[in-house]
């Protein structure tokens, strides 16, 4: 049996899962970093760089930020609760999760219609490129609530608990990004 | 044993003979390579009939094939052979043991990290089979060459994808086993060298390869979306103009790439400077000398590995400013490794040294890294980096830190934890066979590289750079590669007939064969599974070797 998968360790003042969780997110955050650092060296040497407001649908992208802000505040509503009322938090997170996506497919279908793709120029690249992976960390985070709310009545309400407060951490990171990529795609 | 197993020894073991046989692969790259290079232009002996008439038609080498076998030698050797070896391999063996834990922190994520990355390098292996063959970018798959080389490049870049994702899963479980999993009693600064050095590779793991792979999908969004993250305006390849909107810029990815690939060569270094530590202890039967010098330069190694990667780089056409700041961030780090390798070093003095064969091989890595570490001076500084830039030299100056460092410590570490895995002990006769061999071999190998790179000569030619005047002066000395290559290859087949006899009918070992304080040496040969019968109790450091007044000459650590 692996100890302090449930209960904190006393030196170290966290569980197993809360520290894998933050490491993971340290990596992302270097993920993302470099991918933030490429957009900004890519437009300072660039000879021109469209305005976002320009070719993408602010009003979508607003859409989507409540929408996404929505989910993770019911993730965070799902933390320190007994286990039924969490897992209706979870599914109706995911419900929204799965909102995002279908209008991000949506959003980059009009793109696509009217001629935008990543190889119409830098910012394009970018677009898709950022968007795309931060959609594809929706979709991860969506498979976790599931897996969460599926392993629920299998491994009691304690471990479900770790399991909430780790997606919790996790969709306010996804958030955090998408933030970035609204404040550096969308809105300059 | 279970295929797919969530125990942290199975999956040791796993990822020991997938990485073993990456190593054997990679080295048959070398053989073809070295033959080209020493006998250009004549058919490879005993297998060149049956290479395809793409790579090398009547046996006889083609220079794309050559390209490919550079580039997929250097990513097999590193990538799929020395970290997984290093990190995977032991880590996952040892780290558990030697803290006094059942298992990793994660036993499933711990599998499925395996998983990955034996799908990684089955991934970018399988670009061989592919028209145009396997990537043939080099190691470094710089770009716009990478961005426009054929489809095994795509290979290459979901392969490095998935092996990235395989080490960042491997690294939280590390961290996160160290941290938590300590047994009672073991305080950080009773820790084994080796677990330190397990940890300070992990955090590099987790944070530094990253960003290589968002350059990797950059990269690959170059290849198969047609952007231009790394293709500049106006690229003239095979005589017509490249028709993609550029504005794109190459050295992005040298720097994404680099910012990695510096941090990796501590990655490489660190686990065998820890395994060299746990056998140089237990050898000279005495502590190590500056145990807390040791730990603190191996945590500055890893946070000043961040802040060199540029040095790499000189040759862009960097700002003196620039350049100035790496090349002081590059003179400081130097000064960490120097501590560690002087702290072993002095840990000899006054020791009564075993000289068994994992002490042999530990022994013999403390002078080849230094040749390794020194010759890398020069190149840490621009004036003297820039003629070096891309010659034989450089090639030399990390084979020689890699191949006699990193890979003696590996060979150290197995002939020494061999009885704990398996309960039997590897032929001593043999393994001095194979560590004579290696040394000389490796130096046969490496040594005229110096000579070749002084000479000038660049490191990418497929004749040697016969065809130049610098490299036709050094033409003669490319013959004695080939044969150290070819004793080096003979005495690795000693190791593994070594390794096969003994398992089958060594000689049986009892639980704690040399005699070590470690934890790892207190439960039977093999552990069982969840390791220890009763959890063990930690009360003294790592290396409690000829206390006073003891009647042996060694305290385990869970000892009252």
């Amino acid at each position: 049996m692996i100890p302090y998968t449930i209960e904190p360790r006393v030196d170290t003042g966290v569980t197993n899962v809360t520290l894998g969780v933050w490491l993971f997110l340290a990596s992302e955050v270097m993920l993302f970093g470099a991918l933030f650092s490429a957009y900004a060296l890519l437009r300072v040497s660039a000879v021109a760089w469209p305005h976002g407001r320009d070719l993408l649908s602010v009003d979508t992208g607003l859409i989507n930020t409540a929408v996404l802000l929505a989910a993770t505040f019911l993730v965070w509503r799902a933390r320190a609760r007994d286990s039924r009322p969490s897992v209706r938090r979870l599914l109706g997170s995911s419900v929204l999760a799965v909102v995002f996506v279908a209008v991000k497919g949506h959003e980059y279908q009009s793109e696509l219609a009217r001629g935008l793709v990543p190889a119409t120029n830098t910012f394009m690249a970018m677009y898709f490129t950022l968007t795309g992976l931060h959609a594809l960390h929706v979709v991860g985070g969506t498979i976790a609530n599931l897996w969460a709310v599926i392993g629920s009545r299998r491994v009691g309400p304690a471990m479900t608990a770790g399991r909430v407060h780790a997606l919790s951490l996790y969709w306010a990171f996804v958030d955090v990004v998408w933030l970035v990529i609204l404040a550096l795609v969308y809105l300059s | 044993m279970r295929i797919v197993s969530t125990d942290h020894k199975v999956i040791g073991l796993q990822y020991l003979v997938t990485s073993l046989t990456f190593l054997v692969a990679g080295f048959l790259f070398i053989l073809l390579i070295r033959w080209q290079l020493a006998y250009p232009g004549q058919p490879i002996p005993l297998i060149g009939g049956w290479l395809a008439a793409s790579m090398a038609p009547g046996g006889v080498m083609l220079p794309e094939f050559y390209n490919q076998l550079t580039a997929m030698h250097g990513t097999t050797m590193v990538f799929l052979g020395v970290v997984p070896f290093a990190v995977g391999a032991f880590g996952n063996y040892l780290i558990p043991l030697m803290i006094g834990a059942p298992d990793m922190a994660f036993p499933r994520l711990n599998a499925t990290s395996y998983w990955l990355y034996l799908a990684g390098g089955l991934v970018m292996f399988a670009g061989f089979f592919l028209p145009g063959g396997a990537a043939s970018s080099g190691w470094t798959s710089y770009p716009p060459l990478a961005d426009i080389a054929t489809a095994g490049q795509t290979t290459w870049l979901v392969g490095m994808f998935l092996i990235i994702l395989s080490s960042l899963l491997g690294a939280i479980n590390s961290i996160t086993t160290i941290l938590q999993l300590r047994a009672p009693g073991l305080t950080m600064m009773r820790l084994p060298f080796f677990v330190w050095t397990q940890l300070v590779t992990s955090f590099l793991l987790l944070l530094a390869f990253p960003p290589l792979q968002g350059a990797a999908v950059l990269q690959l969004m170059d290849r198969l979306a047609k952007t231009s993250f790394f293709l500049p305006s106006g690229l003239v390849v095979a005589g017509s103009s490249l028709s993609v909107s550029g504005g794109g810029s190459p050295i992005l990815w040298q720097h994404l790439f680099w910012f990695l690939a510096h941090p990796e060569v501590y990655v490489l270094i660190l686990p065998a400077l820890g395994i060299v530590a746990e056998v140089i202890a237990n050898a000279t039967r005495k502590p190590l000398w500056g145990y807390r010098a040791m730990v603190g330069s191996a945590l500055f190694m890893g946070g000043m590995s961040f802040l060199v990667w540029a040095h790499h780089m000189f040759l862009t056409g960097m700002g003196t400013t620039m350049s100035a700041f790496f090349q002081v961030t590059t003179m400081i780090i130097s000064v960490p490794s120097v501590v560690i390798v002087s702290s072993l070093l002095l840990s000899l003095h006054g020791g009564s040294i075993r000289f068994t064969v994992p002490a042999l091989f530990a022994l013999g890595f403390l002078p080849m890294f230094g040749v390794g570490g020194l010759s890398g001076l020069p190149l840490g500084l621009a004036a003297s980096d820039i003629p070096l830039h891309d010659t034989y030299y450089v090639v030399g100056h990390f084979h020689y830190v890699v191949a006699p460092g990193t890979l003696f410590a590996l060979f150290a570490g197995i002939y020494y934890w061999f009885p704990k895995v398996t309960g039997r002990m590897l032929h001593a006769g043999l393994g001095r066979i194979h560590f004579w061999g290696s040394l000389v071999g490796m130096n046969g190998v490496f040594f005229p590289m110096f000579v070749q790179g002084l000479a000038g000569v660049n490191r990418r030619l497929y004749d040697g750079g016969r065809s130049y005047a610098s490299g036709a002066a050094i033409a003669h000395t490319y013959s004695g590669q080939w044969w150290s290559v070819v004793l080096l290859g003979v005495v690795q087949l000693v190791f593994i007939a070594n390794l096969v006899w003994t398992l089958a009918r060594g000689r049986r070992a009892a639980e704690n064969p040399w005699r070590a304080t470690t934890l790892e040496w207190t439960t039977t040969s093999p552990p069982p599974h969840e390791n220890f019968d009763t959890p063990p109790q930690v009360r003294r450091g790592p290396y409690d070797y000829s206390p006073a007044g003891a009647i042996d000459d060694f305290v385990a650590q869970d000892h009252a």
